[in-house]
């Protein structure tokens, strides 16, 4: 949706497409009073310093419970709040981009594959999420598809989430060395399972345990849990303190491993080799289009919808950018409507309105009388990728949050973002704008108050991705 | 006022737990009102049974899994014993008002969590099979549709269009409700979401409940509901991440320890909310699997088969572990890596429907569970 200071577009496909190139940093405010703004580099640190924040965080929580070095006063324990709030940032920043920034088309691709590459906030992983969402998504949505399920698959946030960090292959050196000092060692197939069955070939692949074990054994190796470790300890492991590409030796499984069919070799290498694999299979690219058309083109995609974009993902060999475009274009020819997620549809009532429903990054901290937290938002709207959720992620389907409690809270939302976040542009105004429909204008007309017309117009099945009665 | 900042724990918790209610009788009904209450708590994840209920009468789980099993663990009877998590329940056992199914679990072997949660809510022949879930059906059947509690309606209590739900929204700045705007809101909609709309006009008359959302409030919460005259007839309480792949633990403060607490917690949260209404109540968990007899590498388990279930309430008379156990050792489990179920859970969901709603054992084998020669086993739990 276009922010009242964009001029709109004559033709809507050739705009749309034309906007997977388009290139924004990250905007957004200081303070509610401010104006729109690039977010600070300072609070965008790379994961070096993330995982920096977070060792700090950690050491000093410890002394907390220890009653070491004054850490353990109320003021104390407060500042060691205050100075990691890296997830609470990355929030509000995504918050920010969907609102004030000027590549919407992408940012919605990017909530897309952010939810395909679930990485929920467990294991200690809140300072990896954000990170996770702007490189390895955002930054690779102009790419093939295999350089992203590599980047997501390979990340932190996920090597984490999955428990990746802790796997090792059963006999690799690691383990034997652990085995014969009677410690615990070994593989753990939660990564690899989850590969399978939610980011690529999914269970219509007909694999089996055994692909489930492989799949494990190629990823054994790959990660560390930074939190925990020094700088020297991350050379001594991997031999790199880069640890979006850290793989540790002693803990790979030797000798080549089959997976559904394709034999992937041994080492570091291995872990491109099947991701390319798995990028490529008919089953990825069959699941994902249908994923892909259910949640932009509509509720119930026709077979033909499906089709067309697994055309285009074959015929450009999974150039995500040809992908999305089909997928545009489908949306756009599509009568039907489709339902909104309630946070691209928190994002595009404020954006709409030019309303100040979120808080400055500046004001992470502070206390606001009318302004909810952002992290509060996201859980009174019930999705929010900093949750922690299973990693099949949101679903796309109307069904799934279609209820009378949804429902109530679009209805408080849309009189909050008018009663707190003062909108600068009527409803009326908005109406023209995206051209609105007879039922919603009609519903508008009837409201009354200003700011019934404003909840109603909000709360329309236009705006919510529904059908008119 | 101050804010409010919660520790990563308490958040953690916040975040762990999620509430629904069902099954308020609508007006016409309340006369064929059935006496019992149903409440399920849902673990997401893969509850270890082994580790919930260890067999420490069987010599093969201390070799096999010694460092998740519990040194402490209360003994149950000579084969069967406690994780200490479970302080509150210990009393209830003692009290004779709660037993425990192990070696069980959905038929379901494919070790997804996706469709094994999906074939546990909805109670299908196989995975995405329902668009319905068994729970909604039983209730659908008991002729008592009507409001339940929630932010979405999970699978399990999806049956009939009359179901409703409600969970207090916290919203800063938004102020009351008006029937009248949402009444012409919801016109503008097609009938589905239009029905959906209609149902927060006619609760706009209560008032706003502040209620915490830990997971013994809201169980609380719920079980106080459920008491009421009219009130609702089931619950259902989610509780996640108990799939623990990695550094399990063994105790009370490891990471599946603290998962079972919550347990703990939510069952000790209901019995308060009731209060007399305990005495007709039964209280069940669900998992979609149990995890992997072998510690695996990280010192955490893999997704398996077999489980645990535990039940609670006034409804059970005799406290007793029901099982027909397969043994642990490498033949005797299944695909020599999980542990054997031997009961159907189904069978137990089915007495506890029978027990709270009244319904016939072979309607809900049939129309419930869809599976006629169900067998039934509302005798092992409630005679």
């Amino acid at each position: 949706m276009f922010r009242p200071d964009t001029p709109l577009p004559t033709d809507i496909k050739t705009w749309a497409i034309s906007q997977l190139h388009s290139k924004s940093p990250a905007l957004g405010i200081k303070t509610k009073n401010s104006q729109i703004q690039e977010w600070p580099q300072s609070l965008q640190p790379n994961l070096e310093k993330r995982d920096a924040m977070f060792s700090l965080f950690k050491a000093n929580r410890k002394k907390e419970n220890e009653g070491l070095d004054g850490q353990e006063t109320p003021k104390a324990k407060q500042e060691n709040r205050r100075k990691n709030l890296m997830g609470e940032t990355d929030e509000l920043k995504f918050s920010h981009r969907n609102v004030y920034g000027e590549d919407q088309l992408k940012l919605r691709f990017t909530s897309f594959w952010a939810n395909h590459f679930t990485t929920g906030n467990i294991h200690d992983n809140q300072n990896h999420i954000g990170h996770a969402i702007d490189e390895a998504i955002l930054a690779n949505l102009n790419g093939n598809f295999s350089q992203m399920l590599y980047k997501a698959t390979s990340h932190p946030a996920m090597l984490v989430y999955l428990d990746n960090v802790w796997s090792a292959g059963e006999n690799s050196l690691y383990t034997k060395r652990q085995k014969s000092q009677g410690r615990q060692a070994g593989l753990n197939d939660n990564l690899g399972r989850e590969l399978l069955e939610l980011h690529t070939v999914s269970p219509s692949a007909k694999y089996n345990e055994n692909d489930i074990r492989n799949a494990a054994k190629v990823l054994a190796g790959w990660g560390v849990h930074t939190a925990f470790e020094s700088k020297s300890e991350l050379m001594k492991l991997g031999g790199t303190t880069n640890t979006w590409d850290f793989f540790k030796k002693d803990y790979a499984e030797p000798g080549g491993k089959v997976i559904l069919g394709k034999t992937i070799s041994a080492g570091k290498g291995g872990l491109k080799e099947m991701t390319n694999f798995l990028a490529s299979h008919d089953h990825t690219i069959k699941y994902i289009s249908s994923k892909l058309c259910q949640h932009f083109v509509s509720d119930k995609p026709s077979q033909a919808d499906i089709d067309y974009v697994i055309s285009k993902w074959k015929q450009s060999k999974g150039d995500l950018e040809q992908i999305h475009a089909a997928v545009i274009e489908r949306a756009i020819q599509s009568k039907e409507p489709k339902f909104q997620w309630p946070m691209t549809w928190i994002f595009q009532v404020a954006r709409l309105s030019d309303a100040t429903f979120f808080h400055g990054w500046n004001e992470l901290w502070t206390y606001d009388e009318k302004l909810m937290d952002n992290n509060r938002i996201f859980e009174e709207i019930g999705q929010g990728f900093w949750h922690t959720r299973q990693p099949n992620g949101y679903s796309s389907d109307k069904n799934e949050w279609v209820s009378g409690e949804m429902f109530e809270r679009r209805i408080r939302f849309s009189d909050a973002i008018y009663t707190a976040g003062r909108p600068k542009v009527m409803s009326s105004e908005i109406m023209d704008r995206i051209g609105a429909n007879e039922v919603t204008r009609k519903l508008v007309a009837d409201s009354g108050s200003e700011k019934n017309k404003f909840i109603a117009l909000m709360c329309s099945p236009e705006l919510m991705g529904l059908e008119n009665a | 006022m101050p804010k409010i900042n919660l520790s990563r724990r308490e958040f953690l918790k916040v975040s762990g737990a999620s509430l629904f209610l069902a099954g308020l009788p609508l007006p016409g009904f309340t006369k064929d009102k059935p006496s019992g209450t149903i409440s399920i708590i849902m673990l997401e994840g893969g509850m270890d049974g082994l580790t919930a209920v260890p067999p420490f009468g069987d010599p093969n789980l201390l070799r096999m899994r010694e460092d998740l099993t519990s040194t402490n663990f209360l003994k149950l009877n000579s084969f069967f014993g406690l994780h200490p998590s479970f302080e509150y329940f210990a009393g209830l056992m003692a009290q004779n008002n709660a037993s425990i199914v192990h070696a069980t679990s959905f038929p379901y072997v494919l070790r997804s969590h996706f469709e094994g949660q999906n074939l546990m809510q909805g109670g299908g022949l196989s995975p995405f099979s329902e668009t319905t879930g068994w729970l909604g059906r039983a209730l659908d059947l008991a002729k008592t549709p009507g409001r339940s509690l929630s932010l979405d309606m999970p699978l399990i209590l999806r049956g009939s269009k009359d179901n409703d739900n409600f969970y207090p929204a916290s919203i800063k700045s938004s102020g009351k409700l008006m029937t009248q705007l949402i009444n012409s809101i919801s016109k503008a909609h097609s009938k589905n979401e239009s029905t959906a709309f209609t149902k927060i006009s006619k609760k706009s008359t209560q008032n706003e409940v502040n209620i915490p959302r830990d997971p013994a409030s809201l169980a609380k919460f719920a079980g106080k509901a459920m008491a009421q005259d009219g009130g609702p007839l089931a619950s259902v309480i989610k509780v996640d991440q108990f799939d623990t792949h990695a550094r399990q633990g063994s105790e009370k403060n490891g990471h599946h320890g603290e998962r079972l607490v919550i347990i703990d917690d939510i069952i000790a949260g209901l019995k308060e909310g009731l209060g007399e209404a305990w005495n007709r109540s039964i209280v069940l968990t669900l998992t979609e699997f149990g995890r992997t007899v072998a510690v695996n590498g990280s010192d955490g388990t893999d997704h398996g088969y077999g489980s645990a279930g535990l039940l609670a309430g006034g409804a059970i008379t005799k406290s007793r572990v029901i099982s027909q156990w397969p043994g642990l050792g490498k033949n005797e489990q299944f695909e020599q890596r999980d542990l054997m179920a031997t009961i159907d859970y189904r069978s137990v969901c089915a007495a506890c429907i029978e027990n709270a709603l009244g319904l016939d054992h072979d309607l809900i084998a049939n129309k419930v569970f869809f599976t006629p020669k169900l067998p039934r086993v509302y005798d092992l739990i409630f005679s």
